[in-house]
């Protein structure tokens, strides 16, 4: 069921309620909200149009090219959201969503989904979404806390290193708390999912008319491809990420 | 003495081959910044020698002590461990041979078998031979003063003394050929320095050496290098 413009409008009319209560409130967010709407409305029809000729060409190589400036803007995400050790972060951040995405996209795809062209960006594009955004949040966050980890603690790093430990041994607590930090609330996610609210993919889906049946299909798929990628970019992030903090006497470059 | 066999020979750099020095020290800058701390330290260290490194804070003690197992890269210049460049060894594996005991040695928040138990994940020391660990352990707790109840209880639960000397053991337990010591009684009492000064004195063989201000610890020590002005001066024989 299509919605109309004029429906549209309507819908935007519920943001009354929302001025309304701030102009009671003397609350200083109603500049915010024109800024914000505005801004989701500008970007989500521009997405819309090229979403719509996206699908309509039907092209390999403009589906890979958007997918290439989806994980660009990753990437960059990542980096903007940690403040330190910009240098070294580029490279680290770009091969942990590369090797996930090389690894969870084509699995899905030629094994599950098997859209009718391979490329067909319909199914790709919303997929790859779903897997690079999870992705991304979660690799800034376990990079965030290995580092933090790391300086929570010097004492016991260098400690570790002066009984012998080598450069892996010495990292693995601060990993380790990294990886549970970053992956618990993807799995608290996934037990609590249909519960209260149903995801957005399946919402979605459901709203177009799919049977719940296949839509519960397709989220399953989608949590498992998420936690997987999730789980691979974390590593692969936090691997390399100790390959270049450390130098080969296993002290941190550039001090702590 | 340590006998050199015909392989370690081949490995001797040969401007210096004298085998009897278990470290040769050839520092020409030494440095943490971009500030000089000292220049054209030369020394050389046999086995088995107490070394007191003594000088006013910040001319870089700490430095100097850092450089001996890879914990400092700030100098230029060439040390040499039993006639190898320090920097050809794995990093890993000469720290169980040149161990430092910090200041304020991290012993995790478990108990004090598990925090001298440490080591033992380390791949540097899983070819070790461990088989009088637990006899050797025994007597050092005991010259350490301290009962074998200990090793039950949690970390948390020990004085400042008691953790040094559990940090000390795990140490010695690695059974290292040189022991630097980084003002590990600097926080303790006059009586808990006493006894492990007395300890290491009495129960470890090998090379110590070490930075302290404590003055029981002053009278016992073979040589004493002193830091001044960017100079190293080396006192040998002064007691």
């Amino acid at each position: 069921m299509d919605i109309s413009y004029l429906g549209l409008a309507l819908g935007l009319l519920l943001l009354l309620y929302p001025i309304l209560i701030f102009a009671h409130l003397k609350l200083k967010l109603s500049r915010q909200l024109f800024i914000s709407v505005g801004r989701m409305i500008l970007q989500l029809s521009l997405v819309g149009i090229w979403l719509e000729f996206l699908f309509n060409q039907q092209r390999w190589w403009l589906t890979l090219i958007w997918m290439l400036i989806m994980i660009g803007n990753a990437i960059f995400t990542v980096k903007g959201r940690l403040k330190y050790q910009g240098k070294i972060l580029l490279p680290v951040i770009s091969i942990a969503l590369f090797t996930s995405s090389i690894i969870i996209m084509p699995w899905i795809l030629i094994m599950i989904v098997k859209p009718q062209p391979l490329y067909s960006p319909m199914y790709v594009i919303p997929l790859y979404g779903m897997i690079l955004g999870n992705g991304m949040n979660s690799c800034a966050l376990a990079l965030e806390r290995f580092e933090s980890g790391l300086a929570d603690n010097w004492q016991a790093y260098f400690t570790r290193i002066s009984l012998g430990a080598n450069l892996w041994e010495a990292a693995l607590p601060p990993f380790r708390k990294a990886m549970h930090a970053a992956l618990l609330p993807q799995l608290l996610s996934v037990a609590s999912i249909g519960l209260v609210s149903l995801p957005g993919m399946m919402t979605g889906q459901i709203l177009g008319g799919a049977s719940p049946l296949v839509a519960i299909k397709y989220q399953m798929m989608i949590m498992f491809a998420i936690f997987s990628g999730v789980t691979i970019t974390d590593y692969v992030a936090i691997r390399l990420y100790l390959k270049k903090r450390f130098d080969k006497f296993y002290l941190p470059k550039g001090g702590r | 003495m340590i006998v050199p066999q015909a392989a370690k020979m081949a490995k001797e750099p040969s401007s210096a081959p004298d085998y009897m020095k278990l470290l040769q020290i050839d520092i020409k800058r030494l440095y943490f910044a971009d500030k000089d701390l000292a220049r054209d330290i030369k020394l050389e260290v046999s086995t088995q020698e107490r070394i007191l490194i003594v000088g006013a804070t910040g001319t870089g003690k700490s430095s100097l002590l850092n450089t001996l197992n890879l914990m400092n890269q700030s100098y230029e210049g060439e040390i040499l461990f039993e006639g190898k460049f320090l920097q050809d060894y794995h990093p890993h594996e000469l720290r169980t041979r040149i161990s430092m005991v910090m200041q304020e040695t991290y012993l995790g928040d478990g108990t004090v078998q598990e925090a001298l138990d440490e080591p033992l994940n380390y791949a540097a020391l899983k070819n070790a031979d461990h088989s009088d660990r637990k006899q050797r352990l025994g007597e050092l707790l005991e010259s350490f003063k301290l009962s074998l109840d200990y090793l039950a209880k949690r970390v948390n639960q020990l004085s400042g003394g008691e953790k040094q000397r559990i940090g000390l053991i795990r140490s010695l337990l690695l059974r290292p050929e040189i022991l630097l010591l980084d003002e590990i009684s600097s926080a303790l009492d006059q009586k808990t320095s006493g006894i492990i000064s007395d300890c290491i004195f009495a129960s470890y063989p090998g090379t110590v050496i070490a930075i302290s201000h404590d003055p029981l610890w002053q009278e016992r020590w073979d040589r004493t290098w002193s830091l001044e002005a960017g100079k190293l001066i080396d006192n040998s024989g002064v007691k």
